[in-house]
């Protein structure tokens, strides 16, 4: 899957929902989505998910193998589910980077962890997924949840999570992907282009993010595509494993 | 996922219990980091129980080594959960355990000593003159309760044993065991001693 459609002279374009943008404008339109919807973030995952998200979050959380004294990254925090579990599982001899590049979602998500105590072993950082401000090799586990999606250059963005993994590292990418069951997928198509952009005009009193949400859910690529992207940029051993009929996937990748 | 879902509610409802005895969660840190295998026999079921001072975490998938594995079967886990002396159910031969078993000892001595602080929780919704009225008057109720089990219990028995002589009464029935007892080791003494004369006999009839 490649995300640059060079046009003959003029800027490359990739997509934004359903529409072409160009590369430059992308990550500026993404970031106004997000900084409209950070506020009422956390409602709307349960609310659109139906609490869905807490399990699909954890089932990547018993996947990911952090242990006491781990670094972990995890990339498009947001408002920190991950980070919350992963800084209990490291400890205080481990360390947890929670990355977003929007800064008012790693605000919400600041806030937030510290109005739970959870602080010591976390550190906030401002960063873009495909250039990642960290060392070579630094990292146990690195783990972007509901966030490639969002990403300009993906190849680029994996290929930058494996420079900052340590060999034997695991990438887990927890994204929506293609429902295995084609009565789901009808469901499933019905239900967010009709029931998400409502929801979002109800709560947040934006239709339009989460018309946006809807789209670029379906512009993701699929689960054997993004394996063979994850295997493209070195990844080793690469799996998936397909949550509630596949409208979910959890794609593991281990640095050789 | 099902089983996922299932293990988040209970891991949901065990923590807020846990919150409950003051002294549960920071006696759980101590166990922070280790893992523990719960292998069901019999229906087969793997879940995996992490401590922490933030309570329990329940997964049914979990990838790094555990520190101590329980092997038992359902019935046995069971009663594991449910009964007051916990370290008894552990030392039962259908129970296995493999590795560290001082990590599930600990984990299970904390849940044993569980001492709920039901009136806070109360006094969070209700506010602390509400509970105290209420908690009070469930006090008084839990004692006469108790103290009327208790003497029906004594009167029922008494009149069992020593009215209507239905039933053998508790010290009547020792003594007639005592005495069995003594008849029975009398019995194989005799045994004994027949035994020797006959090896005597045996033996000048060789001669």
């Amino acid at each position: 899957m490649n995300d640059q459609r060079k046009g003959s002279d003029a800027e490359p374009t990739t997509h934004f929902g359903f529409k072409n943008v160009p590369e430059s404008q992308k990550a500026d339109k993404v970031a106004e989505v997000f900084h409209s919807v950070a506020a009422k973030y956390d409602l709307m995952n349960d609310v659109l998910s139906g609490g869905m998200h807490r399990l699909w979050k954890r089932f990547a959380i018993e996947l990911s193998g952090v242990r006491a004294g781990n670094r972990v990254l995890d990339i498009a925090g947001g408002t920190g589910d991950l980070t919350r579990k992963f800084s209990h599982l490291v400890g205080p001899t481990g360390q947890v980077v929670l990355a977003d590049i929007n800064a008012s979602m790693l605000k919400v998500g600041r806030d937030r962890l510290l109005d739970l105590g959870v602080a010591g072993n976390v550190e906030f950082v401002q960063a873009d997924a495909e250039k990642l401000p960290f060392p070579d090799n630094h990292f146990d586990c690195v783990t972007i949840a509901f966030g490639l999606r969002n990403v300009t250059h993906k190849e680029d963005a994996l290929r930058s999570m494996l420079r900052v993994l340590k060999p034997g590292g695991r990438l887990l990418v927890l994204e929506f992907s293609k429902p295995t069951n084609t009565l789901m997928s009808k469901a499933y198509d019905a239900y967010s282009f009709a029931f998400m952009p409502l929801m979002g005009k109800l709560i947040t009193n934006d239709a339009e993010s989460y018309r946006y949400l809807a789209e670029s859910i379906r512009m993701h690529p699929d689960q054997e595509t993004l394996k063979a992207m994850m295997v493209d940029a070195g990844f080793d051993r690469v799996t998936y494993h397909n949550m509630t009929s596949g409208i979910v996937a959890l794609h593991r990748g281990i640095k050789p | 996922m099902l089983l996922s879902a299932l293990l988040a509610s209970v891991e949901h409802g065990l923590n807020r219990v846990l919150r409950l005895d003051s002294t549960a969660l920071p006696r759980l840190a101590a166990l922070d980091g280790k893992v523990i295998a719960v292998d069901c026999r019999n229906p087969a079921l793997q879940l995996f129980i992490l401590p922490s001072d933030d309570g329990l975490m329940l997964a049914s998938h979990w990838l790094n080594e555990a520190d101590c594995t329980l092997r038992a079967p359902a019935s046995s886990l069971l009663q594991l959960a449910l009964s007051q002396d916990k370290t008894a159910v552990l030392h039962s031969p259908q129970v296995e355990l493999e590795g560290d078993s001082g990590v599930l000892l600990d984990l299970v001595k904390v849940l044993q000593d569980l001492e709920l602080d039901w009136e806070y929780e109360l006094s969070r919704w209700l506010g602390p003159v509400a509970t105290q009225l209420i908690a009070g008057h469930l006090r008084s109720r839990a004692s006469w309760t108790r103290q009327g089990v208790a003497s029906f219990n004594q009167n029922l028995s008494e009149y069992l044993a020593e009215e209507a002589r239905t039933l053998v009464g508790k010290r009547e029935a020792e003594a007639r065991f005592s005495e069995l007892d003594e008849l029975k080791i009398d019995i194989e003494r005799l045994e004994a001693r027949i035994e020797r004369l006959a090896r005597s006999l045996n033996s000048s009839d060789n001669a």
